[in-house]
């Protein structure tokens, strides 16, 4: 098995062992959410959502377009409120984003105006100097330390040092959604969120990032919520998996509809199968991406 | 392949050639009539001949205005000297103090727009007004602004304000709610405050194109400078086209059109250069 | 079918028969002033066409701004127009379109003023800033009052802000920053009644120098075919049966619709008349015209003129410009005649010969 490969899968269900209500991370209690329309009537998006999150744990969220995930992922951001119920992170109430939760998103998820480096040093940076103190003398030092630490990111993620003062237009998909997921991480966040992150990417380089987010999270030990439309990524990456359908007519909110535990040695069986189909037909890699 | 056609490549000399065609016709037919004029009448002022440009540029430039106490030591002083107590220096530093005057207070306009798109409170507050404010013709309220600014130059100034301010902190606003979702949401998520969100995210992103913004208003400003100019003033180069007119001063009017054109062209090219040298990351214009 | 030809036949008609039947054109422009207003007069009430139809000649009146008036008589666009000597001078004779004055309309007795708040008087003002157009008859007034109270010398030391027309009243009003302020009624008119001005100078301190002309392009005057001394005669004729019906008895009917032309009301225009000289009789015209005094006055404008380069910044001496007066006697270079006072038509009125 290759280390790193997305063939190899830790445990997850282990984490589960450990106490209940301490794991806690993210709550979403009997969540309703709907809008009015211009003519009047009110459309629901979720209806009566339930669900718990525990800490280490990669939820993938699924379901058709219009299903109301992005929505979901929104209200646990902190984008969003819910008409009814509420969201807990760590037993507070969410009521705006901030840096407990990461954020990758489709699309702009850097800064157009920043290099590469400039981006991911940002939160950093934004954290610790003010618009005033930012022109102080002790910043520079600072920086230093930050650029150094955005370096290692940048390293991780599996990108160039020559890179690192680009600006994102001259960056591919793939290597813009690699810097962004380095910006979020470098903060620490307790739980990272990401809108269909790899939706826009082409297959081969979809295959490369879900790789590194796996690796990622192996690594970093932190939480995910992982929103996308694809089966097979989601049942690849999630160590659960959380299906939103609409429980009836088009104008009806979507429930959950189904909540399992994907089976620890799934990717076993599959690199088994994979393994024998590999020596079988005779090259060393078949999961290699162009 | 004919000429007219969308598929055609001029060649690089052949662009160049076009490019002037029209200006080369334009003198051409400008200095034709002229000569026309002169045939008839030698005296005439409405169509100056080269040399009357030349003498009359050279008189605006060089000679104080008649009309002001003469220089003590007239008689002794160097080309560029007479230069900077000629007529044409001095009203351009009196027009180019309350065009940059103007110009400064446009960027409290900026702000005031950035504002209002990001902080909804804010945004409600003004921007009903501001839209109603905007199509007030700032030229109509004129005996308002005389009483409220008086006729000098916080008039003037004032004047350039009202006609421009609206403009620009509207289309701030526009560029404000234009900036991604994502972006601001991203901000928040990286620890960033309120203001840190307005200015080093949302800021910094559009400023290229609020440049561009307050460039394209750059005519506008000088319309209203010297609508200012020419009705109530001392000095000034609208000013002084207003005063020439009464007895067809054609020589140094002319002259005057075309170095106000130069020198708006050269503020425009500034502005540009400086968007591209502050902003290399936008591509756009 | 029947109809085509009838067609064809009356557009070919309607596009030739005019051109058949042209009679020399000519315009003459005013624009709103007390002295000139009686040209919408002759216009409306058919005077004016009935005396251009005497002559077998069209004239249209055709009302300007100030200024456009000017360069449409510049431009020769116009033939004819309604200005005051010092323009008259200013922009045809120093542009180079000889230009001869026909009828002398009247002098301002008033109708032209320095006003002053605070008590601000001549002696003051150096130093101070006074609202005017500038280069124009006010500017001209204000010298004079300079002059005739010993302040000659000072005159630069007064900082001149133009102003325009449309807004010097105003602005004046609003801004009591500003002390003096130069201009002609129904400006005056508005401006006194704020409380703290008085009139310290006016036109009738100054009486024949701002006349009121209308002149005609000399070279219209010379045609060949003499159609341009019709026009000459249509246009004084008129001008004099308009003067008459002003000065006789029921005058106030005519001088109400010649207010409504610049909706002005009776009362106003009256009142503007009695600040301002009429010649209502071409005799009147004419002793102003040949006096010696005239002479005198025109030379002083003249100076101003020069003095300000309104005679055009190239022209180096008086003489450049030359005037040449009813008697014959010429005033600078015999050979740069532009400005001529003709007596001949206000004559030939006077005489009853038109």
């Amino acid at each position: 098995m290759v280390p790193g490969s997305i063939t190899e899968r830790p445990s997850a269900p282990a984490m589960l062992d450990a106490e209940p209500a301490a794991d806690l991370l993210i709550r979403l209690e009997n969540i309703h959410v709907s809008y009015e329309l211009a003519d009047g009537s009110r459309k629901k998006v979720l209806d009566g959502i339930d669900l718990d999150i525990r800490r280490g744990e990669f939820v993938s969220v699924i379901g058709r377009t219009g299903c109301g995930k992005s929505t979901l992922l929104r209200l646990v951001l902190g984008a969003e409120t819910p008409t009814e119920g509420r969201v807990l992170a760590d037993g507070r109430e969410v009521v705006r984003p901030d840096r407990d939760r990461g954020y990758v998103p489709q699309r702009y998820s850097l800064f157009p105006d920043k290099s590469v480096i400039d981006n991911i040093t940002f939160g950093p940076e934004v954290e610790q100097f003010s618009l005033l103190t930012r022109f102080t003398p002790g910043f520079y030092g600072r920086r230093r330390e930050f650029r150094a630490e955005a370096m290692r990111q940048l390293r991780r993620m599996g990108l160039h040092e020559s890179d690192a003062n680009k600006y994102p237009d001259q960056l591919s998909g793939g290597m813009q959604q690699r810097v962004a997921i380095a910006q979020a991480l470098v903060m620490k966040p307790k739980i990272l969120l990401m809108d269909e992150a790899f939706s826009a990417l082409d297959p081969g380089t979809r295959a490369g990032m879900q790789k590194l987010i796996r690796q990622v999270w192996r690594e970093t030990q932190t939480t995910v919520l992982f929103v996308t439309h694809n089966i097979a990524e989601a049942i690849h990456l999630g160590t659960r998996i959380v299906v939103l359908a609409k429980d009836g007519a088009e104008s009806s909110g979507s429930k959950v509809a189904l909540d399992l535990t994907v089976p620890s040695d799934l990717d076993e069986e599959f690199a088994k199968i994979a393994g024998r189909v590999e020596a079988a037909a005779g090259h060393s890699r078949l999961d290699e991406d162009e | 392949m004919s000429l007219l056609s969308i598929s055609v490549k001029p060649n690089r000399f052949t662009a160049w050639l076009l490019s002037w065609f029209l200006f080369a016709a334009g003198i051409s037919l400008y200095f034709y009539t002229a000569q026309k004029r002169h045939q008839e009448n030698p005296d005439d002022r409405v169509v100056p001949t080269l040399a009357q440009l030349g003498a009359g540029l050279y008189q605006a430039a060089m000679n104080p205005d008649a009309d002001e106490e003469p220089a003590s030591d007239a008689a002794g002083q160097s080309a560029l000297e007479r230069f900077r107590s000629g007529m044409l220096w001095k009203d351009t530093v009196a027009s180019a103090r309350r065009f940059f005057y103007g110009l400064a207070l446009l960027f409290p306009a900026v702000l005031l727009g950035l504002h209002m798109g990001l902080f909804p409170y804010f945004g409600t507050f003004f921007l009903r007004f501001i839209l109603f404010f905007d199509k007030i013709i700032a030229l109509s309220v004129l005996p308002i602004l005389f009483i409220a600014f008086g006729i000098d130059e916080l008039s003037k100034v004032m004047l350039i304000v009202i006609g421009v301010t609206p403009t620009i902190i509207l289309d701030t606003f526009n560029l404000t709610k234009s900036v991604p979702p994502e972006q601001i949401v991203k901000g928040f998520t990286l620890g960033a405050r309120d203001f840190d969100v307005a200015y080093r995210v949302v800021l910094k992103q559009i400023w290229p194109r609020v440049l561009n913004s307050i460039r394209l208003n750059l005519k506008p400003l000088m319309l209203f400078l010297f609508a200012g100019e020419m009705i109530a003033s001392t000095d000034g180069l609208a000013y002084r086209i207003a005063l020439l007119r009464r007895h067809m001063g054609m020589n140094i009017i002319i002259p005057y059109v075309l170095w106000v054109a130069l020198l708006l062209f050269l503020v425009d090219l500034t502005m540009r250069l400086l968007n591209k040298r502050l902003h290399p990351w936008f591509r756009e214009a | 079918m029947k109809l085509r030809p009838t067609l064809l036949f009356s557009v070919v008609a309607a596009l030739v028969l005019p051109l058949a039947a042209q009679k020399p054109a000519f315009t003459v422009g005013w624009s709103v002033y007390v002295g000139w207003n009686p040209y919408y007069y002759m216009a409306k009430s058919g005077i004016m066409k009935k005396w251009a139809d005497k002559y077998g000649i069209t004239v249209k009146v055709q009302r300007f701004d100030y200024a456009p008036s000017l360069e449409a008589f510049v431009a020769k666009n116009i033939e004819a127009c309604a200005m005051t000597n010092m323009e008259a001078l200013d922009m045809p004779a120093a542009a180079g379109i000889d230009t001869t004055a026909i009828i002398v309309g009247d002098y301002s007795n008033g109708n032209d003023a320095v006003l002053t708040r605070n008590g601000v008087t001549f002696k003051n003002l150096p130093g101070k800033k006074l609202l005017l157009v500038e280069k124009t008859v006010s500017q001209y007034l204000f010298e004079r009052g300079m002059a005739m109270n010993g302040m000659e010398s000072q005159i630069k030391r007064v900082h001149l802000v133009n102003t325009s027309d449309s807004d010097i009243a105003a602005a004046f009003i609003a801004d009591t920053s500003h002390e003096a302020v130069v201009t002609w009624k129904p400006l005056v008119s508005q401006i006194l009644k704020t409380p703290g001005v008085t009139n310290i100078f006016n036109s009738s301190q100054i009486p024949g120098e701002i006349l009121d002309l209308t002149v005609v392009r000399t070279d219209v005057l010379n045609r060949t075919d003499g159609s341009g001394q019709k026009f000459a005669k249509a246009l004084t004729g008129a001008w004099y049966e308009t003067m008459g019906l002003m000065s006789a008895n029921g005058a106030d009917k005519v001088l109400a619709a010649i207010a409504e032309g610049s909706q002005d009301s009776l009362q106003s225009y009256k009142e503007q008349l009695s600040t301002t000289h009429m010649l209502f009789t071409p005799q009147a015209a004419l002793q102003l015209a040949t006096s010696p005094e005239m002479k005198q006055k025109m030379t002083l404008v003249k100076t101003f003129c020069f003095n300000h380069g309104l005679l055009g910044e190239s022209t180096k001496s008086m003489d450049e410009v030359a005037i040449r007066y009813p008697d014959g006697t010429v005033e600078g270079k015999a050979d740069r005649i532009r400005l001529r006072f003709e007596k001949a038509y206000m004559q030939a009125v006077s005489e009853g010969k038109l």
